[in-house]
């Protein structure tokens, strides 16, 4: 009667002989395919940071885009705002449209003709290639005003956000439990309120995740924002008025060429490119956390 | 998702206008202030990648003169440039080749201004041999696939004193579309019709013994990595990753060393149409290059914004006269006096003061 008052044994050292050879060879191949899928991850961030780490310096991120290649030297401002700017007005496109599409879909929508339409064709988008966005928002939005903006890439950014948004929305709004709706209902509550006040922030920080996600695609994007937002060298905060550029088209457009001054500003650019999105997914972390009500 | 489009672009589109409206009020507002008789404002350019460094290298030579004038040129390649024109997106266009009847450009809308022109070499890889002479047919055979070695009878008696190897050619070519394909390809077809017979144009179907690069970089690294390797790449790279140059031989016969005087020589005896458009692949002169490819911007012949027009016109006249001086630094060959005059009059009838 003793046995049941003492935990039950856990270590293995009471296994035979071969399920502790299984175990830790298990052990073994687990671990070696963590170093293995490690490994890249690791030598990317290295490589950007040691190339690109001597490029950077306050004149890099405040000073205009050296007009010529082979000017060595710092700058790269204009392409810091314009990323900042461009991805900012595409999330406040892209962001509240696809919340509100999934709080339709999951809500409302369920498993109507519509919203069966609008779920498969979200996910058929996810799909497909940035150009083909690129060379859309070109097509009717850029010909049509007969002009290159900063704001066509937000169109087009905000284009490539949308289905990702809408499917991670409607992936954690599907989680909320039903209870806690019928909770709400049962207090008085109509549905929109509920949807309001007890849905959305139930799923708030699911939500504000995938958002993040659509957003560190977005920044990082080069086709099309090179097909619709055109280049420039100045800092051009206005996204409706004249030729804007990003990050992401200044990597490409200086790692191109074989000038050793403009690859250096291509590698600092790309260091400055990680760390704005490591630093947004940190302040969109806090965020979430704060503003979810207590998980269970 | 059909609906939310839609409303999307609507609100857009009513936002845009009155944003965009207020931002040219306060534009025009701004450059009443400009300086004297020099242009002000923002010229957008696009095309051709293959002047890029050069117009890059202008660009910023320029901002020292006029300040106040902002230009910009966005390497696209030749093809979107020209489209971007015909769409009316850009102010002027960048572009290696002529305006085909499909780019999009309404004739009569454009006029040609030749800015520089650059030698695309034949670089090889033979150790110990390091002054090859190519005639035009022995060049078309090894590039066609009829001479597979390099101590080929053919080369032999081109260059007489020279030990050969028996090394096998493996030719370097380009794998994605590209301009100097097109004018590589362009020089072989003009000049040994007979054994050239792989057409030309911006891809070409190799014989079996060609290895693809990327780019012009990816041809050097290929002819750099391989020995008896050989392929066309344009000079500044070529010089760039150090390889070694063929002469070849010019339409009058000499051999001629891949030098921006050969092209400048070239230019020099290429027939300039009456459109300002010339072909300096395999021009006349005893000093000429033979493989040495133009390039072009194209104007518009209306400009809608005077202030627009008058930028270009001072930008291009800028890049013809004055700005060929940057040309030799940047590993193009400057146009010659008479081109460049023509050009200058050219620019000067197309936008009128």
């Amino acid at each position: 009667m003793t046995s049941l008052n003492t935990a039950p044994d856990l270590t293995g050292r009471n296994l035979s002989k071969r399920r502790a050879f299984a175990n830790r060879t298990a052990t073994l191949l687990i671990g070696l395919c963590v170093l293995i899928a490690a490994l890249p991850l690791v030598l990317v961030a290295w490589e950007v940071v040691t190339r690109g780490g001597s490029a950077l310096s306050l004149g890099f991120l405040t000073e205009e885009i050296p007009r010529n290649y082979r000017t060595a030297g710092p700058g790269m401002g204009p392409a810091i705002l314009g990323t900042l700017a461009i991805t900012g007005m595409a999330a406040l496109i892209a962001i509240p449209v696809g919340v509100l599409g999934a709080v339709y879909l999951n809500e409302y929508g369920k498993n109507k003709p519509l919203a069966r339409f609008i779920r498969t064709m979200a996910d058929v988008m996810t799909g497909v290639p940035s150009i083909v966005m690129g060379l859309f928002i070109y097509v009717a939005y850029v010909v049509v005003i007969g002009e290159k903006v900063g704001f066509g890439g937000s169109l087009a950014l905000a284009c490539l956000m949308l289905p990702i948004v809408i499917r991670s929305a409607e992936e954690m709004l599907r989680l909320v439990p039903d209870e806690l709706r019928q909770a709400s209902a049962g207090l008085g509550a109509r549905k929109w309120r509920t949807t309001m006040s007890v849905v959305l922030p139930s799923a708030s920080s699911g939500i504000t995740s995938g958002a993040l996600l659509a957003v560190a695609r977005a920044a990082g994007e080069t086709a099309p924002i090179i097909v619709t937002v055109g280049l420039t060298y100045i800092y051009k905060p206005d996204l409706f008025y004249g030729e804007n550029t990003t990050l992401a088209a200044q990597i490409y457009r200086n790692a191109t060429q074989p000038f050793a001054a403009s690859q250096e500003r291509a590698w600092g650019a790309a260091l400055t490119l990680i760390a704005i999105v490591f630093l947004f997914t940190i302040v969109a972390r806090v965020i979430a956390a704060r503003f979810a009500i207590d998980k269970r | 998702m059909k609906l939310n489009r839609r409303a999307i672009i609507g609100g857009i589109t009513a936002g845009t206008l009155a944003f965009g409206l207020a931002a040219c009020g306060g534009g025009n507002g701004d450059e009443e202030g400009g300086s004297g008789d020099l242009a002000s404002g923002e010229i957008n350019a696009s095309g051709a990648s293959f002047p890029d460094a050069f117009y890059a290298a202008a660009i910023e030579a320029y901002a020292e003169v006029n300040p106040d004038l902002m230009v910009t040129y966005n390497a696209t390649g030749s093809g979107t440039g020209k489209s971007e024109f015909g769409e009316g997106l850009n102010d002027f266009a960048g572009t290696d080749s002529l305006v085909k009847d499909d780019d999009g450009v309404e004739a009569g809308s454009f006029q040609y201004i030749p800015t520089v022109a650059a030698p695309i070499t034949v670089s090889y890889n033979l150790p110990g041999v390091d002054a090859l002479q190519l005639p035009q047919d022995v060049l078309a055979g090894i590039f066609v696939g009829s001479i597979t070695t390099w101590n080929a009878s053919e080369i032999a008696e081109a260059n007489p004193g020279v030990t050969l190897p028996d090394t096998a050619i493996t030719l370097a070519v380009r794998s994605d579309g590209s301009g100097t394909t097109t004018n590589f390809s362009k020089f072989l077809e003009a000049a040994s019709p007979d054994v050239w017979t792989l057409g030309s144009g911006d891809t070409i179907e190799w014989p079996g013994n060609a290895v693809a690069g990327e780019k012009n970089t990816g041809v050097a690294q290929v002819i750099q990595s391989t020995e008896g390797a050989i392929g066309y790449v344009d000079l500044a790279d070529a010089t760039e990753v150090g390889l070694v140059t063929a002469s070849i031989e010019n339409a009058d016969g000499a051999f001629i060393a891949p030098t921006l005087e050969g092209a400048t020589a070239a230019l020099a005896g290429a027939t300039v149409e009456a459109d300002l458009s010339y072909n300096p692949l395999n021009a006349a002169g005893a000093e000429a290059y033979p493989i040495t490819a133009p390039t072009y911007i194209l104007i518009r012949t209306e400009y809608e914004d005077a202030n627009v027009a008058a930028g270009v016109k001072e930008f291009v006249n800028y890049l013809i006269t004055d700005g060929q001086d940057l040309a030799a630094d940047n590993g193009y060959a400057a146009l010659p006096e008479s081109l460049q005059e023509q050009a200058v009059e050219a620019l000067n009838s197309t936008i009128a003061d």
